[in-house]
C-alpha cells in the first residue's frame, strides 16, 4: 500500500495542467467515436488515473470516467471517511465513495445517455465491472480505449517533468545513504527506504541483488539475507504517483571500486539520442576496453502503468517514446564482473 | 525460497480442489490483492499483475507482466515455471487452452481480467471462489505462527512509533522511522494509515504533512507482513498529557474492544463480536458513531490480505471459526475528540480466543 506522503500541491502540479491532459483526452476519445472515457486504478495500475487526475489511491480500487463534457466522476470503494481526504489530493473532477464503484459509474453514464464507452485496456479491465457496465447501462457498447489514451499521454508536461525529477533526487538520496560495508540487505535496505520516504517519497521498493558474482536477480527484504563483496540496490520509487528507479552497484573490493564509480558516472552522462535508435546510442557510449554491455530495458509510463517495459536489448524500440523521459536499466560487465545501475533519462 | 508455510497450502489446496472437482485453478493478483497468488506461489508482489495456473497434481505456472518482477520472482517465488508475458491475458488463455476440456476455476472472480473471460466459446472459466476462500480465512498452525509472528513486530513498531512521535516532526516522518525498522527486521510491507489532529480528524489516511503539537491524537493502525502473512495493532497516542474528554472517550472505546474481544469464539458470528462493541457505545449515546456515516468495520480477518473476510459488522452472519485471526477494533469517530482507534489481533480458539498484541490498552501520552 502507499503509506508515505500524499498530498496535492498546486505548484508541483497546477489544475491547469490536468485541464490540458483532460482534454487531450477527450479529442483523442472523440475521434474513435465515444461518448465517454473510462479508467480503473488500484495502487498497482494507477498511472493513467494519476495522470489525469493527481490522485493515486493508497489501497482498494476506483474508475474514473470522463464524459465528452462535463466534470469527470470518480467513483472508489475507498470508505466514506476518507471521502475529504481523496477532494483534498485529488484537485479535479468529482468524488463519490461507494461499495460498487462500477455501480455508480455505470447509472450515471445511463443516466447521461452515454452508448459508445472507450475503456482503457479492456482485456485487463476487471471483468465484475464490466458485466455491471453491461448489465446497468442499456445497449452500451465497450470498447479498448488504450489507443486512445496512448495519444493523450504522448504529451509530457512540465509538471510531470518536475515531479519525476523530484522523485529521481529521492531515489538518489536513498542510494546515498546506503553503507558499502553494509553486510547484510536488511541493513543495505533499511536507510535507502528511510531516507527517501523522510524525504517525501509516497512509495519505496528497495530491493537488492545480495551477490552481483552469483546472480543478478533482486530481491526483497524478507528473501536476501547475507551480502556478497558486490552488490546492487535498486530503488523503485514514488512522489505524487510519479514513479522512477535507480540502481547503484556496491563493491567491498578496493581495487574494483575505480571501475564501479567510472561505470557510475558513464551512466551518470548518457543524454537520450536526438535521433537515431536507442541501442545504438547505448552501444556508442557504453564502451572501453573492458566493458561489455549484458543488457538494457527502458521503461516509461504506458497505460495504467507507472512504469512498462518499452525498449530492450532483446526487443524493438517501438513503444519507445523519444520525447518523454525515460529509465534506462543497464548490466555491464566490467571485465567479466557484473554491475547493474539505472536511473532517470531525458 | 519457500517460506515454511507454503508445503502445508499446497497440500490444502489439492484437496480443496479436488473437493470441488477443479482440475486447474487460475488465481489472479497485484500489490493490492497479492493474497490468492501467494497462496499458491509463495510469492509477494510488487508491481503489474500475475495469473498463477494450479493444476490438480500441483503443477504451477506464474505468469507475471512486468519484466522485474518475472526476475525477482525466479529468485523468491517456491515454483519453478515462471513466465514473463506483457500481454497478461494472451498468455495465459493460451495456457488454459492448451489445458483441454478441463474444470478450471478462478479467484477472486470480480476481478479477473474481463479478456479471460470474454473470449473464445470453449474456453468454460468458472468463479473458483469456493475452493480457496475458506483456505484464506482459516488458517493451517504453522500459518498462525506467522501471524504470530507479525503480531510482535507490530507490536515492536508500535513502541517504535511512540517514540518517534513528538511536538514539530511531520506524520510522514513517523512513517519513516516505522518502514525503517520493519525493513531492518525483514518485513517487506506494511499496511498503515494515519490521523494527527483533534475534533476535526474524520478519520486515517495517509500522511499530508501534517506537524504534530501539542494537543494532538495521533492514530494509526500498524500491519507488518511476515512470510506474507499480516497483523495489526491500532492505538491513539496524545502529544502532552491527554484532556479529560480524551481520557473520556478512550475509556468508551476500551470497554468496546474488550466487549468485543469477550464474545470471540468459534461458533460466534461477525455480527455478534460487532454488536458486543457497538453496545457500549449505544449504551454511552454514540450509537450514530456505529453507523457507516463515520465508521467502516468493527474489525476484520487478516492472513495473506490484511483486511480479509469476516468483515465484523452487524449484518454479517459469517460465523467465527477455530484459526481465523482478527482484529477486533471499534474505530470509530468521536464528536468530542474526533477519531480514535484501538485494537488488538488475535486468533479464534474453540472456547474463546488467543491474543496476539501486547502492547498495553492505553490512551499513551508523549512529550
Amino acid at each position: 500500500m502507499r503509506r508515505g506522503l500524499m498530498a496535492w500541491d498546486e505548484q508541483e502540479l497546477p489544475r491547469a495542467a490536468l485541464e490540458t491532459r483532460l482534454a487531450l483526452l477527450r479529442e483523442a476519445v472523440q475521434a474513435i467515436g465515444c461518448d465517454g472515457f473510462v479508467a480503473y486504478t488500484n495502487i498497482a495500475k494507477g498511472a493513467a488515473v494519476a495522470w489525469l487526475s493527481g490522485f493515486q489511491p493508497y489501497w482498494n480500487e476506483g474508475l474514473f470516467y470522463v464524459p465528452a463534457t462535463g466534470t469527470p466522476l470518480f467513483a472508489t470503494a475507498l470508505s466514506k471517511r476518507v471521502a475529504e481526504w481523496i477532494g483534498s489530493v485529488m484537485p479535479i473532477g468529482q468524488v463519490q465513495t461507494t461499495p460498487k464503484p462500477a455501480l455508480l459509474i455505470a447509472q450515471h453514464i445511463a443516466q447521461t445517455g452515454g452508448k459508445r464507452i472507450a475503456i482503457l485496456e479492456l482485456d485487463d479491465f476487471p471483468a465484475g465491472h464490466a458485466k455491471t457496465f453491461l448489465e446497468n447501462i442499456p445497449g452500451v457498447e465497450l470498447v479498448d480505449g488504450t489507443a486512445a489514451f496512448a495519444k493523450a499521454r504522448a504529451h509530457v508536461d512540465a509538471a510531470e517533468r518536475g515531479l519525476l525529477a523530484h522523485a529521481d533526487r529521492l531515489a538518489e538520496m536513498g542510494l546515498a545513504a546506503i553503507d558499502a560495508k553494509a553486510s547484510t540487505a536488511q541493513q543495505a535496505l533499511a536507510p535507502c527506504d528511510e531516507h527517501a520516504r523522510l524525504g517525501g517519497a509516497e512509495e519505496c521498493f528497495a530491493t537488492v541483488v545480495p551477490d552481483l558474482q552469483t546472480s543478478g536477480r533482486f530481491q526483497r527484504t524478507d528473501t536476501a539475507g547475507a551480502l556478497g563483496q558486490n552488490f546492487a540496490v535498486r530503488s523503485s520509487l514514488a512522489y505524487k504517483a510519479s514513479w522512477v528507479r535507480r540502481t547503484r552497484s556496491f563493491t567491498r573490493d578496493a581495487s574494483l571500486a575505480p571501475r564501479f564509480a567510472a561505470a557510475d558516472k558513464l551512466l551518470a552522462s548518457f543524454q537520450p539520442p536526438a535521433e537515431g535508435s536507442l541501442a545504438q546510442a547505448i552501444a556508442g557510449h557504453f564502451t572501453g576496453s573492458d566493458l561489455r554491455v549484458e543488457s538494457w530495458l527502458a521503461e516509461q509510463p504506458a497505460g495504467s502503468s507507472p512504469l512498462s517495459g518499452v525498449a530492450t536489448s532483446a526487443g524493438s524500440e517501438e513503444n519507445w517514446q523519444r520525447q518523454a523521459p525515460f529509465v534506462l536499466n543497464i548490466e555491464l560487465s566490467l571485465n567479466g564482473t557484473r554491475w547493474l545501475g539505472a536511473r532517470l533519462v531525458g | 525460497m519457500a517460506t515454511t508455510t507454503h508445503p502445508a497450502r499446497l497440500k490444502a489446496l489439492a484437496a480443496s480442489m479436488a473437493a470441488e472437482n477443479t482440475d486447474v485453478l487460475v488465481l489472479f493478483g497485484n500489490n493490492w490483492h497479492a493474497d490468492h497468488l501467494r497462496y499458491a506461489t509463495d510469492f509477494g508482489i510488487q508491481e503489474g499483475q500475475g495469473i498463477a495456473l494450479v493444476r490438480a497434481d500441483g503443477a504451477t505456472t506464474l505468469i507475471l507482466d512486468d519484466p522485474a518482477e518475472a526476475e525477482r520472482a525466479r529468485a523468491e517465488a517456491a515454483i519453478g515455471d515462471i513466465l514473463y508475458a506483457p500481454s497478461l491475458v494472451k498468455e495465459a488463455r493460451q495456457l488454459l487452452t492448451r489445458e483441454g476440456n478441463r474444470q478450471i476455476g478462478a479467484a477472486p472472480f470480480h476481478l479477473l481480467p474481463y479478456g479471460l473471460l470474454n473470449g473464445e466459446k470453449d474456453l468454460r472459466v468458472n468463479d473458483g471462489t469456493k475452493v480457496i476462500e475458506r483456505l484464506l480465512m482459516t488458517k493451517l498452525e504453522v500459518e498462525m505462527d506467522a501471524v504470530r509472528r507479525a503480531a510482535k513486530l507490530a507490536d515492536e513498531g508500535y513502541a517504535i512509533f511512540r517514540d518517534a512521535a513528538r511536538p514539530g516532526r511531520k506524520d510522514y516522518e513517523l512513517v519513516a522511522e516505522i518502514e525503517t525498522f520493519f525493513r531492518a527486521k525483514g518485513v517487506p510491507e506494511n499496511f498503515m494509515i494515519i490521523g494527527v489532529g483533534g475534533q476535526e480528524v474524520r478519520g486515517m489516511a495517509p500522511p499530508g504533512g501534517k506537524v504534530l503539537k501539542p494537543g494532538d491524537m495521533v492514530t494509526t493502525e500498524l500491519t507488518p507482513c511476515v512470510d506474507g502473512y499480516y497483523a495489526q495493532i491500532c492505538r491513539t497516542l496524545v502529544v502532552g498529557e491527554a484532556n479529560e474528554a480524551q481520557k473520556q472517550a478512550f475509556a468508551v472505546y476500551l470497554e468496546a474492544m474488550e466487549a468485543g474481544i469477550a464474545a470471540v469464539a468459534s461458533g460466534v458470528t461477525a455480527a455478534q463480536v460487532a454488536k458486543a462493541e457497538n453496545d457500549v457505545f449505544r449504551k454511552f449515546g454514540l450509537g450514530d458513531y456505529v453507523t457507516s456515516e463515520y465508521t467502516r468495520v468493527r474489525g476484520h480477518g487478516m492472513g495473506l490480505f490484511p483486511d480479509q473476510k469476516p468483515q465484523i459488522l452487524e449484518d454479517v452472519q459469517i460465523p467465527l471459526e477455530t484459526g481465523m485471526t482478527i482484529i477486533v477494533h471499534p474505530n470509530t469517530y468521536h464528536p468530542a475528540v474526533g477519531y480514535l482507534v484501538l485494537g488488538d489481533s488475535l486468533i479464534v480458539r474453540d472456547q474463546g480466543h488467543e491474543l496476539l498484541c501486547g502492547t498495553p490498552r492505553q490512551l499513551f501520552s508523549v512529550q
